[in-house]
C-alpha cells in the first residue's frame, strides 16, 4: 500500500514552484479561475446525476445565510436533487454567494429576493428548504405548502405558538409534508440509542433525571463588510429596524428567541423523545448576565426545570445554556436506576459514553447484538468450576462502553436525506410538524416562565393542534 | 476561545516588552480563537475597531468550517470520511476541501514525496475529480492528516476575508507557525518578525520586517513530532526551518509556505538550495547543530 521510500526527484525540484503544472506559484490563481469557468460551462444536466430509476428532486433554499449555507452543503451531497431557485433578501452577499457555490457543483439556481416571485416563476419545483430567520418561518411555510410545495423547515417552527399552530393546520390541510430540522432525530447515533438502547434494551433502567448544557463563548456581534450594507428600505420591507438586527435577528424579541430557543431546542428535544413524553411543569431563570440588553433583548443565560410524568414514573430534568465561555461545549445526559447515557451530536468531545450500575443486569447479549461497544478490557469471566462460586485473581477495572455508532456525514445531510426520501415516498418523515410543535411548546414556554417568575403548567392538550 | 469585545488587546502590550524592532504598533489590535489544536491570532489596524472585531470574528467562523471539514480528528469530517474510503469507494467533500488536498498533491510531487500528508500511506492512490468535488480512493488505507498544510490553507483563505471586509492592514496566523502578513499598518514598512533557536527563544536568529508574505515554521521542540514520509523514521539532527513566500493575489502562499516548511526539515541543503533558486522570491533557513543556514536572495529582510 505505501509507496517505496521515494527519493527527491532533482528534476522536480529543479523546475521550482514557478513552473509547477498548474499550481505555479503564481499561477494558483489562475487554477483557481479555471475550475470556477470550467464548473460553469458544464452541462446543467450532470448535477443532479442521479442514480438510475431515482426521481430528481427540484428544490429551492429560501434563506442563504449561515444555516442555509450549511444546508446547502449537506444537500450537495445527495444524490438526485437539482437546486432551481435562493431565495435571499441579502442578494449582495449570502445570495451570491450560495449561488456561486451551486454553481461550482453545476447546479444552475435562479436569484430571488422576493420568495412570492420564486413561487409564482418556479413551477417546477417539488420542494422548499426554508432556513430564514424564525420569524419568518411560518408565513414562509404557510405559502410554500399552499403553493403545493413539500417544505424542510430549519427549527425553531416559529417564534411564537400561533405561528408554530398554524403551520401545522396548513400541512393537515394541503397534505404536502413539513420536516421540522431538528437534526438529531435523524442522526443515526441518536436514532440507535433511542430504538436500541431505550426502547428495545431499556439499558438505562428507569430514567430518573436528565441535565445539558451548550456553553458558547462570547463573541462580538454579527456585522456585514462595510460594501455589502443593504440598503434600509429593503431591510425596513422585510422586518428589520437595521443591518445590526437583520444580522443579529436571534437576540431580538419578536425576532427570535434567544439561545434557550437557538440552542437549547435542540436539546430539549431530544429529552421529550428519550423520555417518551411531553413535561408536565417548567421553571425557569435567565438574564443577561453578560451582553447589554438593549442590543441582545433576549437571555444570554437561562437554567430551566422541567418535570416530566414518564411511563415508567416521574422524571426531572434541567437545562442550562450561557454565553461566556465554551468550555466543555454541548451534550446531554440522562441517567437511570441501571446505567447512564451522556451523549452529544459532537462525537469528538463526547464519544457516547455509556455507563452500567454494576448492579443492573449484564449487557452480555446487547454487547454480543453490537448496541454497545465491547469494554475496552474484556473482563474473563470466571467460568468457575462446578462447585467453586468465584476464581481469585487480580483485580479488573470496570467496563466501560460507549455508544458504538459513528456519523461520516455532515450533520444535517441524513435529516435531509430523509426529508428528500419521504418526498418520494420510501421513508416516513422523522420530525414532522406535529412532533416539532411539541418541542416548540416546551422550549418557548421557558421564556415565558422566565417572564413569570413562576413555574408554568402544561396539559397533554397543549402539546396538540 | 476568543475574547474579542471591542477593544481587542494590544499587541505590544500583551508581549510584555517592546515591538522587537524600531517600529510603533501601539494602534495595533489582537484577537483569539482556539481551532485546529493551536490558538489563532487576527492582528489589524482599523479605524472602528467594532468593525475590525466583527471582520475577525468572521474569520474565525470560517476557520471552524474549515476546521469541521479538514480535521482528521472529527469522525463526519471529509478528511476522517475520505480515511474510511474503501478501495474504489468516492466521496464527495467541501471545495475548500479538495483545494487544500490539491496543494498539497503539488506539493508532494514537487519535494520528491518529502511532504507527504499521508505520511507514506500512498497519496498518490487518491483521485481527486476537481470538477465533481469528489475524491476516489484506488486502495484502501490511505490516511491524509493535514497537519502540515491545513493550518496554513486556513490561514489563507482568513486572509481574503479580512480583505473582503477591507480590512487590509493585518496579520494572520495559526499557532505562529503558519503566519501570513498582509499590509502593515500605515506609514510603517511591514510586519516586523524575529525567528529564534527553539532550543532558546531568547536567542534571535533573524529579524524580518515583511509585507505581503506567508512564513512558516517547523521544529523538533515537540520531540520527534515530525517523520521522513519516505523512510518513517523521525527528523533527526536539523532543530527547526523557516519558509517565506511572497503572496500572490488570490494564491494559497501560506498553504505553499506550510508545507514546504515541514518539507525543509526533511530536504537536503542542495535540494533546498535548488528549490530556493527556481522559485522567484523563496527564501528558507534550516537550523541545525551546525548553526542557521540561509536559501534564496535576502529581499525583505533587515539583518
Amino acid at each position: 500500500m505505501a509507496d517505496e521510500p521515494k527519493k527527491l526527484d532533482r528534476r522536480d525540484v529543479l523546475k521550482g514552484l514557478s513552473t509547477l503544472p498548474a499550481l505555479g506559484l503564481f499561477g494558483y490563481a489562475w487554477q483557481r479561475q479555471r475550475t470556477y469557468q470550467q464548473a460553469r460551462v458544464t452541462e446543467v444536466a450532470a448535477a443532479a446525476e442521479a442514480p438510475a430509476g431515482q426521481q430528481v428532486i427540484n428544490v429551492a433554499l429560501l434563506g442563504a445565510g449561515a444555516q442555509g449555507q450549511v444546508l446547502t452543503d449537506s444537500m450537495l451531497r445527495i444524490t438526485g436533487l437539482r437546486v432551481r431557485a435562493v431565495c435571499d433578501i441579502w442578494t449582495e452577499y449570502n445570495q451570491k454567494r450560495v449561488v456561486n457555490s451551486l454553481k461550482r457543483f453545476k447546479h444552475e439556481p435562479n436569484a430571488y429576493e422576493d420568495y412570492r416571485e420564486m413561487l409564482d416563476k418556479e413551477k417546477e419545483l417539488d420542494a422548499v428548504v426554508i432556513a430564514t430567520p424564525d420569524f419568518w418561518h411560518a408565513q414562509h411555510t404557510i405559502d410554500c405548502l399552499k403553493a403545493g410545495k413539500h417544505v424542510y423547515c430549519e427549527k425553531e417552527m416559529s417564534n411564537t405558538l400561533d405561528g408554530a399552530r398554524r403551520m401545522v393546520a396548513a400541512q393537515r390541510e394541503t397534505g404536502k409534508l413539513l420536516q421540522i430540522g431538528h437534526q438529531r432525530r435523524s442522526n443515526p447515533r441518536y436514532r440507535h440509542c433511542y430504538d436500541k438502547i431505550l426502547r428495545e434494551a431499556h439499558m438505562l433502567g428507569r430514567i430518573v433525571t436528565v441535565y445539558g448544557q451548550w456553553n458558547r463563548g462570547v463573541t462580538p456581534d454579527l456585522g456585514a463588510p462595510d460594501r455589502y450594507v443593504v440598503p434600509q428600505a429593503r431591510l425596513t420591507q422585510y422586518g428589520f429596524k437595521d443591518m445590526h438586527q437583520f444580522r443579529n435577528w436571534r437576540w431580538y424579541k419578536g425576532k427570535g428567541g434567544g439561545p434557550i430557543v437557538d440552542l437549547g431546542s435542540h436539546q430539549i428535544d431530544i429529552y421529550g423523545w428519550f423520555l417518551g413524553t411531553n413535561p408536565s411543569h417548567v421553571m425557569a431563570s435567565g438574564g443577561n448576565l453578560y451582553y447589554d440588553p438593549k442590543t441582545h433583548e433576549w437571555y444570554d443565560t437561562v437554567i430551566a426545570v422541567y418535570d416530566y410524568d414518564t411511563p415508567l414514573g416521574p422524571a426531572k430534568a434541567y437545562y442550562s445554556t450561557q454565553t461566556t465561555n465554551g468550555s466543555q461545549g454541548y451534550f446531554e445526559n440522562f441517567m437511570g436506576d441501571q446505567g447512564t447515557l451522556l451523549i452529544s451530536e459532537s462525537e469528538v468531545n463526547y464519544a457516547g459514553q455509556l455507563y452500567r450500575d454494576p448492579n443492573a443486569p449484564a449487557w452480555d447479549e446487547w454487547i454480543q447484538k453490537g448496541y454497545v461497544s465491547a469494554p475496552k478490557e474484556q473482563e474473563t469471566k470466571a467460568k468457575s468450576d462446578s462447585g467453586a462460586i468465584a476464581d481469585v485473581r487480580e483485580s479488573v477495572a470496570p467496563d466501560q462502553h460507549t455508544v458504538p455508532v459513528t456519523l461520516r456525514d455532515p450533520y444535517h445531510q441524513p435529516h435531509l436525506q430523509n426529508f428528500f426520501d419521504a418526498v418520494r415516498g420510501k421513508a416516513t418523515l422523522n420530525c414532522p410538524a406535529e412532533e416539532a410543535y411539541q418541542t416548540a411548546v416546551a422550549v418557548l414556554k421557558v421564556n415565558d416562565a422566565i417572564e413569570a417568575k413562576a413555574p408554568v403548567a402544561f396539559t397533554p392538550s397543549d402539546f396538540k393542534v | 476561545m476568543e475574547r474579542a469585545s471591542p477593544p481587542g488587546e494590544r499587541a505590544g502590550e500583551s508581549e510584555g516588552r517592546s515591538p522587537s524592532v524600531e517600529i510603533d504598533l501601539s494602534d495595533v489590535r489582537r484577537w483569539s480563537h482556539e481551532a485546529m489544536a493551536t490558538v489563532y491570532e487576527v492582528y489589524a489596524v482599523h479605524a472602528d475597531l467594532t468593525y475590525a472585531a466583527q471582520a475577525a470574528q468572521a474569520a474565525f467562523e470560517l476557520l471552524d468550517r474549515l476546521e469541521r471539514e479538514l480535521s482528521r480528528f472529527l469522525p463526519n469530517s471529509d478528511i476522517a470520511r475520505i480515511n474510511h474510503l474503501d478501495a474504489g469507494a468516492s466521496t464527495r467533500v467541501a471545495p475548500s476541501t479538495l483545494e487544500c488536498l490539491g496543494i498539497a498533491r503539488h506539493m508532494f510531487d514537487l519535494t520528491g514525496g518529502a511532504f507527504d500528508v499521508s505520511i507514506g500511506t500512498g497519496l498518490p492512490s487518491l483521485e481527486l475529480d476537481h470538477d465533481e468535488s469528489v475524491v476516489r480512493a484506488t486502495t484502501r488505507g490511505v490516511r491524509v492528516d493535514l497537519g502540515g498544510i491545513g493550518k496554513g490553507y486556513a490561514v489563507d483563505l482568513m486572509a481574503e476575508l479580512l480583505e473582503e471586509w477591507e480590512v487590509p492592514m493585518a496579520l494572520v496566523h495559526g499557532g505562529f507557525s503558519s503566519m501570513l502578513a498582509l499590509e502593515p499598518p500605515a506609514a510603517r514598512p511591514g510586519w516586523p518578525l524575529t525567528l529564534s533557536d527553539p532550543a532558546d527563544p531568547s536567542r534571535r536568529l533573524e529579524r524580518l520586517t515583511v509585507r505581503q508574505t506567508a512564513l512558516g515554521a517547523s521544529g523538533v521542540r515537540k520531540r520527534d513530532h515530525i517523520v521522513d514520509p519516505r523512510t518513517g523514521d523521525p527528523v533527526r539532527g536539523r532543530r527547526a526551518a523557516w519558509v517565506t513566500l511572497p503572496r500572490p493575489l488570490g494564491g494559497a502562499a501560506a498553504a505553499v509556505a506550510d508545507a514546504l516548511t515541514t518539507a525543509s526539515m526533511l530536504l537536503g541543503p542542495d535540494e533546498i538550495d535548488a528549490l530556493c533558486r527556481n522559485s522567484p522570491g523563496l527564501e528558507a533557513w534550516i537550523l541545525d547543530d551546525a548553526g542557521l543556514l540561509h536559501f534564496g536572495e535576502q529581499t525583505n529582510g533587515d539583518a
